[in-house]
């Protein structure tokens, strides 16, 4: 069996946030939910000031609190590492969301995608309601750019009252795709694969360089790595001073 | 003129009930969670502050309802039978605000057909369970006027298992050290006898208040006696309160500790502290007061009115502080304020509660005593 982690190159990463934009279309999440999100800190005083910026997402960790408080298993790990969610056991209760220290799942507060339920016309008399044009694209069902893939596993929009969070694309990985993220990354900054290989590229890349991972002290054993540190700046070499 | 104060009563109760299923219809089925004040930071709120409340104050009264079996203290039987039904009437108030705090209640049967034993929720949903039943048989051997040890024995052992178990569900995560396990293992019980033991002064007098059934003097004893009890645990549940601000939110620097250190300074925190314990415990330590019917309803109901408000800034303590991705935007410490729709859960629980009760003081001869 695999051992699936993601590596994050942070030299790598620009911030643009493509992760996030094409984890919402492949996995048809809805708004105010974030399966791929961030944590952005700025450093200093104007003028010495440094922005940072670091990718999240669920870290599908070994030991995962998450998995440990769940009453129902709802929220269990695969053989292949992935900490995976099935709504159809989920009671709702949000204990995974406040053992979780990552802060990466979300809870369905409504109904999911309720702006295209909205039976008002944008411009009256002009155009159509999203109601009418979900019904028309879509069934009645999700978004109009709903994507059907994401159903296989999951239901493809997920219900009021249960969490979501990430699944490293389970549904690709089983079509033999690497997670969506990972592949409209445009600076490759992320790198999905099988640590139990020894000559995968996530497992070369961790023996290349120092990696470190979110709150390791917890014992969580977090599958998502994160490597390097962008940092272009150069500074006059002095002793400082008193 | 009573029927028709009885008649007023029932339609309070009654209107109560009916805000708490119009809410329930709302949250559960057409609109959702988007009603209450929550948010992906304050997961968990009123409803849960008030399932703390109401679970723990029955375990509490378990206590004092196996008194009589447990510890043979023959005095407590007049309130035995009392007190066995207000720890129904108060499970199933605990009961309405944990189903208006799930998502998805109706998946509960997944507790039986995928259990989780390595989880404090499912033990704690089984042992509650488990509790409700017991009860019920205790109480049904109680109405017919025998009292099983056995039975008292087992309701204790379960109470003092569900209010430990709580105390776990609380403390598990390493994320949220704020929540000690070990201390709440022991302030929970605490705090839950303390409640009950208000929970038994306030009933017991408005029995003999609404009843028009004069106080005997074996009863001012023994209301006298619940009222030093009490005064002593209140001191003790204040001990331990204090050494929660001094270890949690005083002396400890770690980031983890400053959601806490921020409700130092909130409102339901001095609520608790000042509405809650000081003010009773000082009425409480006065014996003319404590002897008076009037000094110890007003110190029951001051000490139950802070201990809810105790349980939301222990929940909210937890969670104030954004942290992670969750943080961006967001200030260092989020403020809450229930919505009318949180209140109503409240509102239904407690409807629930006093109905049950009423229907059980008028039809089960509560001040029985069981042989």
């Amino acid at each position: 069996m695999p051992k699936y982690a993601m590596v994050i190159d942070l030299q790598s990463c620009v911030g643009c946030g493509a992760c996030s934009i094409a984890c919402r279309n492949e996995n048809n999440v809805s708004d105010g939910i974030y399966w791929s999100n961030k944590i952005t800190e700025t450093y200093g005083t104007f003028p010495n000031v440094r922005f940072h910026y670091m990718p999240t997402l669920c870290n599908h960790c070994s030991d995962a609190p998450c998995v440990r408080g769940c009453p129902t298993k709802a929220m269990h790990k695969l053989d292949n590492g992935i900490t995976m969610h099935d709504p159809d056991k989920c009671i709702g209760c949000r204990y995974c969301m406040y053992n979780c220290p990552y802060e990466v799942i979300y809870f369905n507060w409504q109904d999911p995608h309720k702006f295209w339920r909205d039976t008002r016309a944008v411009i009256e008399g002009g155009t159509s309601s999203p109601e009418e044009m979900i019904q028309k694209v879509n069934s009645g069902k999700g978004t109009p750019y709903s994507n059907p893939a994401r159903g296989k596993t999951l239901p493809e929009n997920r219900p009021k009252g249960v969490v979501e969070k990430c699944t490293f694309c389970d549904h690709r990985i089983n079509a033999g795709k690497i997670p969506y993220c990972v592949e409209a990354c445009p600076a490759d900054a992320r790198i999905f694969g099988d640590l139990d290989k020894p000559d995968s590229q996530v497992s070369r890349l961790l023996g290349k360089f120092k990696p470190y991972r979110l709150k390791e002290r917890l014992g969580t054993e977090p599958n998502v790595y994160y490597i390097r540190s962008y940092n272009p700046a150069r500074y006059e070499r002095t002793k400082g001073g008193i | 003129m009573k029927a028709i104060k009885i008649q007023l009563w029932y339609g309070l109760l009654l209107l109560g009930i009916l805000l708490g299923l119009l809410t329930a219809y709302r949250v559960l089925i057409s609109t959702g969670f988007a009603l209450y004040a929550k948010t992906d930071i304050l997961v968990w709120t009123i409803p849960i502050a008030a399932y703390v409340f109401f679970s723990l104050t029955s375990t509490g009264l378990a206590f004092v309802s196996s008194i009589p079996v447990v510890f043979n203290a023959n005095r407590y039987q007049p309130i035995e039978k009392r007190t066995a039904f207000l720890e129904i009437s108060v499970l199933m108030a605990a009961f309405t605000c944990l189903l208006l705090h799930l998502g998805s209640p109706w998946n509960a049967i997944y507790f039986l057909f995928s259990p989780n034993f390595a989880s404090p929720l499912w033990w704690l949903g089984m042992l509650y369970g488990l509790y409700f039943i017991v009860l019920l048989l205790s109480f049904w051997r109680m109405h017919t006027a025998k009292t099983s040890k056995a039975l008292g024995i087992f309701t204790f052992i379960i109470a003092i298992a569900t209010s430990t178990v709580l105390g776990w569900l609380f403390g598990l995560p390493d994320a949220r050290p704020v929540f000690d396990a070990n201390f709440l293992a022991m302030y929970f019980p605490l705090t839950g006898f303390a409640s009950a033991l208000a929970a038994v002064l306030l009933f017991s007098l408005a029995y003999h208040s609404f009843a028009k059934v004069p106080l005997s003097e074996g009863d001012k004893n023994l209301y006298n006696d619940i009222s030093k009890l009490f005064g002593v645990v209140m001191a003790f549940t204040l001990i331990f309160f204090l050494w929660r601000t001094i270890v949690a939110g005083i002396s400890a620097s770690a980031v983890e500790f400053a959601g806490f250190r921020h409700m130092l300074g909130s409102g339901w925190y001095h609520l608790a502290l000042w509405i809650g314990l000081v003010i009773p415990l000082l009425l409480i330590a006065m014996p003319a007061v404590r002897n008076a019917t009037w000094g110890k309803v007003t110190s029951a109901a001051l000490f139950l009115v802070g201990m809810f408000a105790g349980r939301l800034e222990m929940v909210l303590s937890g969670l104030v502080m954004p942290t992670g991705p969750k943080a961006e935007g967001q200030p260092p410490f989020v403020s809450y304020w229930p919505t009318i729709w949180e209140v109503f859960v409240f509102v239904f629980a407690l409807a629930i509660l006093l109905l049950v009760y009423t229907l059980g003081e008028r039809n089960l001869k509560l001040a029985e005593v069981p042989e």
